[in-house]
C-alpha cells in the first residue's frame, strides 16, 4: 500500500514544478511536461471519475495561456486521466517496462488528443508534430517520470 | 455479506463512470465555448491560481534586462545620443517647413515600455503578456513595437496586465505599403513546417507592380488597428501563394517574436494618437499619404479589424 500523503505530495511538487519551469523560468519545450506525469501517477491512484477531474482541472490551468485553442488541453488531459485511471482496472503489476510504456504513451496520447482538438486551421502535420516531435517529449516526460517515481520512493520496486 | 459488497462496489463505479462523462462533457463545452466566455475563465485563471507564477517570471525578467552587459547598454545609449543630435536639425526645419505650410505640429506618439512574459505552455505559442495595462493607457489593440519593427498588438487589456499576440498568430493581419507608399497589400502570418520557419506573407499587390528583394514594408494606417509608418520586415523573394492578377511575396520580418523580452506599446489618449498616424514622428519612414482607391482601402480595413477578438 503506498502512502497516499506521499503520492498527492508528489504531484502536487510537480504541478508546482511544471509551472515554475514553464511559466516563470519560460522554459518551453526544454522542459519535460510534469503536468501529464502529475496526471499519470495521480491517475493510477484514483477512480476514473476523479482521474477525470484532476485531468480536467490540470488541463484549464494549461489552458488560461491558450488563446489559439482554449479547450484543447482541458479536452486532451480529461481524456488522459480517465484513461490513466482505467489502467488500473486493465493492468496488474508496476514492472519497469509497464510504467515507461505507461508514461510515454500517455503523453503521446496526451500530444495526439490535443492535435486533434485544436482544429484543423491550426495543427500542424501530422509527421512532424506527432511523429516526431511528440514522441521525443514523450519519451523525455517518460524518463523524468520513472526518474521522479524511483527518487520519490512511491512504491515501485523494480523502478529503484 | 459479499453481495452487498459487490451491489456497492458497482454502484461506486457506476457513479465514478457517471462523474467522469461529466468531466468530458464540461471538456467539450470549454472546447467550444464562446470566444469572450473562454476569455474570462483564462484571464481568471491567470488572475489566480496562476498569478505567482507570472509574478515570478516578470521579476526575473526585470532581472534578466537590468543584469544586460552595461557595455552593450552604454553603445546603444551612444547610439541613440548620435540619432537624436541629428534628428535635433531635422525636427527644427520640419517645423520651419510646417510652419510656412501652415500645418498644425503633429501629435508626439507616446509609448509605454512593458515587460514581455511567455508562459511557454502548449497552444500559447503566438501569444505573451504585458506587465501594463489600461492604468498605464494600453488599450484592445495597441500596437506592440519591440527594436525595429512590429511585434503584434495587444488582444485584452486588463488594468495591470495585458495579453498580446505576436505576427505568428494565424490570426495576424495588417495593411502593409512599401516606404514610399507606392505599393500596398496585407501581410498575413505564413505558418512554417515548425515554428522557427514562420514567416510573413505579404498579399494582394496587383499584378502589374513588382517588388525587389530587400525592400522594406511599412504599416500602412489603412486599418485603423495599426498607425501608418511601422516597419514590418523586407521583401526576400516571390510567392506563388496566390495566384490569378496578384502577386504575393514572402517577407521576413524585422522582429524575431522569441527574443522578445521587453517592448513598447504605443497607447492612445481617446484613440487621437492612432488617428494621428504619428508613429513614424523623428523616424521619418514615410513621405506624404498616398492615393488608394477606395474599395481597396475599405476591403484592407475589414480584413485588419476582422482580426480583433
Amino acid at each position: 500500500m503506498r502512502p497516499p500523503l506521499r503520492i498527492w505530495g508528489v504531484v502536487g511538487f510537480l504541478i508546482l514544478l511544471h509551472f515554475g519551469l514553464h511559466l516563470s523560468l519560460g522554459l518551453s519545450e526544454s522542459a519535460p511536461d510534469l503536468l501529464v506525469v502529475a496526471l499519470l501517477i495521480a491517475a493510477k491512484e484514483v477512480d476514473i471519475g476523479r482521474g477525470a477531474g484532476l485531468g480536467f482541472f490540470l488541463g484549464l490551468l494549461d489552458d488560461a495561456f491558450s488563446v489559439l485553442a482554449f479547450g484543447a488541453n482541458t479536452f486532451a488531459m480529461t481524456l488522459v486521466g480517465m484513461g490513466g485511471a482505467r489502467t488500473r482496472d486493465l493492468f496488474v503489476g508496476d514492472s519497469l517496462f509497464f510504467l515507461t510504456t505507461y508514461l510515454v504513451l500517455g503523453k503521446w496520447m496526451r500530444d495526439f488528443l490535443h492535435w486533434v482538438a485544436v482544429g484543423e486551421g491550426l495543427r500542424e502535420s501530422f509527421v512532424d508534430t506527432m511523429l516526431i516531435q511528440s514522441p521525443i517529449s514523450a519519451v523525455y516526460a517518460g524518463v523524468v517520470g520513472l526518474v521522479v517515481i524511483a527518487i520519490s520512493g512511491l512504491g515501485w520496486e523494480t523502478v529503484r | 455479506m459479499p453481495n452487498y459488497k459487490s451491489h456497492a462496489n458497482g454502484s461506486r463505479k457506476a457513479q465514478s463512470g457517471l462523474v467522469s462523462f461529466g468531466f468530458f462533457v464540461l471538456s467539450v463545452i470549454a472546447l467550444y465555448l464562446p470566444a469572450p466566455s473562454q476569455d474570462e475563465v483564462a484571464s481568471l485563471l491567470r488572475g489566480s491560481l496562476l498569478r505567482p507564477f507570472v509574478l515570478a517570471q516578470e521579476g526575473l525578467v526585470r532581472r534578466g534586462i537590468h543584469a544586460a552587459d552595461t557595455e552593450v547598454l552604454q553603445r546603444q545609449l551612444d547610439s541613440l545620443e548620435v540619432v537624436i543630435a541629428n534628428s535635433n536639425t531635422l525636427s527644427e526645419e520640419n517645423g520651419r517647413l510646417r510652419g510656412l505650410l501652415t500645418l498644425s505640429n503633429r501629435n508626439p506618439a507616446q509609448y509605454v515600455a512593458a515587460s514581455v512574459i511567455r508562459s511557454g505552455t502548449p497552444g500559447s505559442e503566438s501569444m505573451f503578456m504585458l506587465n501594463k495595462g489600461t492604468r498605464d493607457g494600453v488599450t484592445n489593440d495597441s500596437p506592440v513595437i519591440m527594436g525595429r519593427g512590429l511585434l503584434g498588438r495587444v488582444l485584452e487589456a486588463q488594468a495591470t496586465r495585458s495579453t498580446a499576440m505576436d505576427w505568428t498568430h494565424p490570426q495576424f493581419a495588417v495593411s502593409a505599403m512599401t516606404e514610399d507608399g507606392s505599393i500596398y497589400g496585407l501581410v498575413q502570418a505564413s505558418p512554417g513546417r515548425f515554428r522557427e520557419s514562420d514567416r510573413l506573407l505579404l498579399d494582394g499587390v496587383p499584378f502589374q507592380e513588382e517588388l525587389e528583394p530587400g525592400v522594406t514594408l511599412v504599416t500602412s494606417g489603412l486599418g485603423g488597428v495599426y498607425p501608418r509608418g511601422i516597419p514590418i520586415g523586407v521583401v526576400i523573394e516571390g510567392s506563388d501563394a496566390q495566384e490569378g492578377w496578384k502577386r504575393s511575396y514572402w517577407l521576413r520580418s524585422f522582429v524575431s517574436p522569441g527574443e522578445a523580452t521587453h517592448a513598447n506599446v504605443l497607447v492612445s489618449q481617446d484613440g487621437e494618437l492612432r488617428e494621428s498616424n504619428s508613429w513614424s514622428e523623428g523616424d521619418s519612414v514615410v513621405p506624404g499619404p498616398a492615393t488608394l482607391p477606395e474599395e481597396s482601402a475599405s476591403g484592407i480595413r475589414n480584413t485588419e479589424a476582422s482580426t480583433r477578438q
